[in-house]
């Protein structure tokens, strides 16, 4: 009997908006996805291409980058760098054969636990759609 | 044009302290600081050599000496990129700009054979590159096998790294152990050259230095070629085109926005 697919997923979540999101999502009751591998940074900005990269190549089937809202930043302009820099990466990521969509950047202020477990499920059934990234990394 | 621009050199000698230039000797061709007096004749411009690389590493222990430098279209565009960064200081730069011949520019597959400021030479039109035309052709798929298949000949030798005009800090982080295993060949995908591909945003010249040093021949401009295009695409920018333009990446989206 095969094993159904259940994707890994690696949240990079901003300490200030996005991880209490997370938080908020729970306190609530709104249920999300148990796939998701959160990693607390302090700021979206401090997500490096380098991190996105290194979570694919340690087998994470999609990688999920979520931030505060542009205008929210704890840092003012911290999450302006992520706001430029994901969209360049997703596409390298075409260039490169690997699907742009085991990629996203949302954002999800601290109230958001709604935004967060709709964001979450989402992106969780748009890979497991697309299937274990192993058969893309390892080909 | 090597006359006219031997002629040129000798006349702005009277007003800089050197300008750097390539030189045949004997050994072979090098870059060299001629200074007033020197034989001109001895001035060489074949081949292409990247001239933005040694004006960084002579402003290294003086910026005060009144410099000329022959420059073409890529060395040009290479010292704008790097006077944004803090690399070069240009006050007291005087290019002197030189266009490439067509054949040149054939070989480079280059898209800008001149610089912006010409003094001597006739521009040349740009030259497609064939090999990204056939690259969009490709499906996903192939564009995989393609990538891995050419990654998979890197030895690692950091010469793309070592060779780019643009490459300039001291702590780079392909030699990283968190990004970038050593030890480990092939190396592991996606890694080293997706980072490095990140990095060129906004830097890259396009002066296909990286693909020119690279032992495997791995075809690199591809991916930089079309970072370029996004770089245009998304935030309008083309590196070392105006001295104006900020690079995107390194401010606020207030000071570039994104274009959706």
């Amino acid at each position: 009997m095969t094993e159904e697919f259940e994707p890994r997923i690696v949240a990079f979540l901003c300490n200030w908006c996005s991880y209490a999101g997370a938080d908020n999502a729970g306190i609530a009751r709104i249920p999300s996805p148990p796939n998701i591998l959160p990693v607390r940074v302090m700021c979206s900005g401090r997500v490096s291409p380098e991190m996105v990269l290194r979570a694919f190549r340690a087998g994470a089937d999609g990688v999920l980058v979520l931030g505060c809202h542009i205008g929210d930043c704890h840092y003012d302009s911290g999450n302006h760098r992520t706001a430029k820099r994901m969209p360049v990466l997703h596409r390298l990521l075409g260039y490169i054969g690997i699907e742009p969509e085991r990629f996203r950047l949302d954002w999800v202020s601290a109230a958001e636990g709604n935004k967060f477990a709709q964001v979450t499920a989402e992106f969780t059934e748009a890979v497991r759609e697309l299937g274990p990234a192993k058969q893309v990394m390892e080909l | 044009m090597i006359e006219e621009l031997r002629e040129v050199v000798g006349e702005l000698l009277s007003e800089l302290d050197g300008v750097l230039a390539l030189r045949e000797s004997s050994e072979g061709v090098a870059p060299h600081l001629f200074r007033s007096g020197d034989d001109l004749a001895e001035l060489a411009i074949a081949p292409r050599y990247p001239m933005a690389s040694v004006v960084d590493l002579l402003q290294d222990t003086d910026q005060d000496t009144k410099l000329g430098v022959v420059a073409r279209g890529c060395d040009e565009r290479a010292l704008i990129e790097l006077a944004k960064r803090q690399q070069v200081n240009l006050d007291n730069v005087r290019l002197i700009g030189i266009a490439c011949s067509a054949e040149e520019a054939e070989e480079c597959r280059c898209a800008l054979p001149y610089p912006q400021d010409l003094l001597v030479g006739e521009k040349v039109e740009g030259v497609e590159d064939r090999l990204i035309a056939e690259h969009e052709a490709l499906s996903r798929e192939e564009r995989l096998e393609f990538w891995k298949r050419q990654f998979a000949k890197c030895l690692k030798c950091y010469g793309c790294r070592n060779a780019c005009p643009e490459c300039f800090c001291e702590e780079c982080v392909l030699e990283d152990e968190m990004w970038v295993q050593t030890g480990v060949l092939p190396l592991p995908f996606p890694s080293f050259h997706v980072i490095r591909a990140m990095h060129t945003v906004g830097k890259c010249v396009g002066c296909g230095e990286c693909e020119q040093t690279c032992p495997a021949d791995i075809p690199l401009t591809i991916l930089y070629s079309l970072l370029r295009r996004d770089a245009k695409e998304l935030f309008g920018y083309e590196a070392g085109g105006s001295i104006e333009d900020q690079p995107p990446l390194l401010v606020t989206l207030t000071e570039v926005p994104i274009r959706e």
